[in-house]
């Protein structure tokens, strides 16, 4: 799910950036927060960080005494994207493995589905492997499914979401 | 994996937090990360240069996962939603995967139907008339 949140954080400028310019201050303020931002990634409660929309506040700036950067508290909204235990999905296969398939959905990239999770669809070998079942439903790759999250983790090192998905439930499934 | 004991979107248990924080539909990101996106060319010469892989992949993706492309018919979608009592989180899963029969309906958001709620099945058919009209005058 897509969220709205809104954010404190901590602008750091070093000394050269500062400008008596008001207007290249608040520039100076606002790249090195749509930087610090992307280079965020993501986090544990809050998901993968998608995009700055407004600058909310700017603080009194202080001084950091053994650098001389002079640090800007701020408050700004943002779109994140998590997943959640127990939310129906849609996303894209982009790998057939004999055992299963994985999916990306958003930012997220490692979705596995496995054929255990699946029952009535049966692996088929080929150039191109597929996931068949009686009534000719096909998963293969770049096709769209929904499913239904039922486990989610947060890999601290990677800064990166990983979730295991199933078909098991009504309505669930390739979607054309 | 996480998730243990409490979280289940299901059941609507996703923390309370998120429950007040406000959800987006993949139609009202695309929209968003779109016009993001060109005042990106703008000025710049090498756009995709300019964002990160989490906003070009989530780009791509609510671009292929939007029920609703005219901003006018996405304003309409979450304002008509907005008249159901449903949580945040509920009204996204409905705008976002647009189900066509009210089984479907509670099959994609078990929450709507569980006790001391208003939603008997006459209102969520209603509802999921009101969204494929808007569909259809798009």
């Amino acid at each position: 799910m897509f969220l709205k949140v809104k954010l404190p954080w901590n602008v750091v400028i070093p000394a050269e950036k500062l400008d008596a310019n008001g207007l290249m201050l608040h520039k100076s303020i606002v790249l090195r927060l749509l930087d610090d931002f992307a280079c965020k990634k993501a986090t544990k409660d809050l998901g993968y960080y998608l995009a700055v929309t407004t600058l909310v506040s700017i603080g009194e700036g202080k001084i950091r005494s053994n650098t001389g950067e002079v640090l800007f508290p701020v408050v700004f909204s943002g779109i994140t994207f998590k997943i959640y235990r127990g939310e129906i999905l849609e996303g894209i296969v982009h790998k057939v493995l004999k055992h299963g398939v994985f999916l990306k959905c958003g930012p997220i990239e490692s979705i596995y589905l496995s054929s255990a999770k699946m029952p009535d669809y049966k692996y088929v070998q080929g150039e191109n492997p597929v996931f068949l079942n009686d009534k000719h439903s096909k998963i293969e790759k770049n096709v769209s499914v929904r499913f239904i999250v039922i486990g989610t983790k947060w890999l601290e090192a990677e800064r990166e979401f990983q979730a295991l998905v199933s078909l098991e439930g009504d309505y669930l499934g390739p979607v054309s | 994996m996480s998730g243990e004991e409490e979280e289940n979107a299901a059941e609507l248990k996703i923390g309370e937090e998120f429950l007040k924080a406000k959800c987006l539909m993949n139609c009202e990101v695309s929209l968003i990360l779109e016009h993001k996106f060109e005042q990106l060319q703008q000025t710049s010469d090498d756009p995709m240069n300019q964002v990160s892989q989490v906003f070009e992949k989530s780009l791509q993706y609510v671009k292929r996962f939007s029920r609703y492309k005219n901003p006018d018919a996405v304003r309409q979608v979450r304002e008509i939603l907005s008249r159901y009592q449903l949580a945040e989180f509920e009204l996204c899963v409905l705008g976002n995967l647009c189900p066509e029969t009210v089984e479907e309906a509670i099959a994609m958001v078990p929450s709507i139907k569980t006790k001391g709620r208003a939603h008997d099945d006459e209102a969520i058919e209603k509802m999921l008339n009101d969204l494929s009209l808007i569909k259809k005058f798009e």
